[in-house]
């Protein structure tokens, strides 16, 4: 054997090497350029969905809780962001605030109430909620949020004197949060909190046994979720000009479900790719069909046949094979100490 | 005493799997509790390590009643549990098994800072590699590991939680002659070298024979005997319950 002081500093390195950010500057490279491949509404909803599919995946993906009413979040920051700037005349950073801040708060309550609850339980809690939210807004507060006709007349707003109702600059400026919230989610899957998270998605009964109190982590979880939730609803917002009354309905909270599953649950890309994916086959079949679910649908069960664990859950399990492949092979150059 | 029950009960409808069992521990000790299966055994280490909540009795750790305690605070007080059938996060890194259970007695709630600072985790988590004998293997999956590394990166991960107590539910479960040995060597060691105080739920009867200074024997939920390896297999009760039949087993 070598002395033990080195090997003990390069054991440290390869079991613990510096993470880096690569994969956030890539994915940002590559949305930075997308507006040039598809067209620039297309991948202002890729950005959109993908904010909202990052926090949810945090959610089903690591702590395993599946929310069927994560709607609630989204309609609610839009809603939220889009009242402020209409009724009090909020700017926009106030107006995203709000959209942050009320779906955080619902988080909190839903939280408290319900995280508890396992599996189908808790989906069919959050459900009830989402559709509690969709019935208030389209019925009791029909007079704020006008009801069926969804929210209008909301200012239209700019940033540095950047035009946001125009396409390319919206998307541009969605970009940037994109890039934040794809580095901020990096930071927390690094942090102990987030290696914590992976573990969970590993096994949380094992987890509990190292003394971690798993109902905190996955009410701490939903609330972080409901953040990003709403970010992209005030996003949504901003970009339409517009709070449509289909941003609380359940088909929003299966979209994010069904994007998330596609991409790849717990994987760090997998929202955004599931989201740009899902979208694209959305927009492209529904120029010849009306009946695009059909074939959307059609190809999703395909997609999860073929991909079990989503598009970026199979090149992860096909990547680590290869990872064990080759440390097998190195395995018996090495004898084992006895 | 380290650990005590008094009167403990568990009764799942009608069947009272674990009646009024009175189990201590004293510092530094390591004993076996054996029986029959369905004797109330694992049901026992549930009530100990809070998983399960008492139907009566109660339990004191360091004189502290820890009854309604559950299982990740009595973790965190101390008293760490492996599993009957292996419990580990098989798609982490062997490295990251025992990391992330050492990281939860620093930081569970920081949600910026990276791991990759936490220098002295990361040592705690290859010295302790080096305990049960995988830091060749710090690399690979946990999920490729073979049935018996499996079982000792279970109590690699329990040793990182810097247990005073180590509940072990049947380690060498699955193991060949072999593996049992140099398990059994590993926890005299664990129990001897750094001095941990160790329940030991076990069939393997060399195993238990060999390295406890305690026995307790369990019987449909009740102490049927109480005593050192000698008087245990002395006693006409257990031979009659159990060591007999173990013979044609």
């Amino acid at each position: 054997m070598t002395e033990p002081i080195e090997s003990r500093e390069t054991m440290l390195r390869d079991v613990n090497a510096k993470p880096r950010s690569t994969v956030v500057w890539a994915a940002a490279l590559v949305l930075a350029a997308l507006p040039l491949v598809i067209s620039v509404p297309l991948a202002t909803d890729i950005l959109i969905w993908g904010i909202f599919g990052m926090g949810f995946n945090l959610l089903l993906g690591y702590t395993g809780v599946l929310s069927f009413g994560h709607a609630a979040y989204f309609g609610l920051g839009a809603y939220a962001s889009g009242l402020a700037m209409r009724y009090w005349g909020a700017g926009i950073w106030a107006a995203i605030a709000a959209g942050v801040a009320a779906p955080m708060l619902l988080a909190c309550f839903i939280g408290a109430l319900a995280i508890r609850r396992r599996g189908v339980y808790f989906a069919m809690i959050s459900l009830a909620f989402g559709q509690m939210l969709f019935f208030l807004a389209l019925s009791p507060l029909k007079h704020i949020t006008r009801g069926e006709d969804g929210l209008t007349h909301i200012p239209l707003a700019e940033v540095f004197s950047l035009p946001l109702h125009k396409p390319v600059p919206i998307y541009y400026f969605i970009f940037a949060i994109t890039t934040v919230m794809l580095y901020m989610t990096w930071r927390i899957l690094e942090s102990p909190f987030g290696r914590l998270l992976r573990a969970f998605r590993e096994n949380e009964e094992r987890a509990k046994a190292c003394g971690y109190n798993t109902t905190l982590v996955k009410f701490f979880t939903l609330v972080l979720s409901a953040l990003y939730g709403g970010l992209a609803g005030a996003l949504n917002m901003l970009y339409l000009n517009y709070v449509p009354l289909t941003t609380l309905f359940w088909l929003t909270s299966g979209t994010i479900v069904m994007m998330t599953i596609l991409g790849g649950k717990g994987t760090f890309l997998g929202p955004l790719v599931g989201a740009a994916v899902f979208l694209f086959l959305q927009n492209t079949i529904s120029l010849w069909t009306p009946r695009w679910e059909l074939f959307v649908g059609a190809i999703f069960v395909a997609i999860i046949l073929a991909f079990p664990g989503g598009i970026m859950g199979t090149i992860r399990t096909i990547v680590n094979n290869r990872k064990t492949a080759r440390l097998q092979k190195r395995a018996p150059a090495v004898p084992s100490e006895g | 005493m380290l650990l005590r029950t008094e009167g403990i009960c568990k009764h799942f409808g009608g069947l009272r799997a674990v009646d009024g069992v009175d189990f201590t521990l004293k510092e530094g000790q390591l004993k076996s509790i054996i029986g029959p299966n369905g004797a109330g055994k694992t049901t026992l280490f549930n009530l100990i390590a809070g998983v399960y909540r008492p139907t009566a009795g109660k339990v004191f750790f360091r004189d502290r009643d820890i009854t309604r305690l559950s299982l990740h605070q009595t973790s965190r007080l101390g008293i760490t549990k492996t599993y009957q059938i292996t419990q580990i996060f098989p798609g982490l890194t062997v490295f990251e098994n025992v990391r992330i259970a050492a990281q939860s007695r620093v930081s569970a709630f920081n949600f910026w800072r990276s791991t990759h600072s936490f220098a002295p985790l990361n040592e705690r988590a290859l010295e302790i590699l080096r305990q049960v004998e995988l830091l060749e293997k710090r690399n690979w999956l946990a999920s490729t590991l073979s049935h018996g590394e499996r079982r000792y990166l279970e109590i690699g991960i329990a040793l990182a939680t810097e247990p005073q107590v180590l509940l072990l539910d049947e380690p060498t479960a699955g193991m060949s002659v072999a593996e049992t040995a140099m398990c059994a060597g590993l926890i005299r060691r664990l129990n001897r070298e750094l001095r941990l105080s160790i329940v030991l739920v076990e069939h393997d009867m060399s195993v238990v024979m060999g390295i406890s200074e305690e026995i307790l024997v369990l019987n449909e939920g009740r102490v049927l005997a109480e005593g050192t390896p000698r008087e245990v297999s002395d006693n006409r009760e257990v031979q009659r319950v159990y060591l007999g039949e173990e013979k044609y087993a």
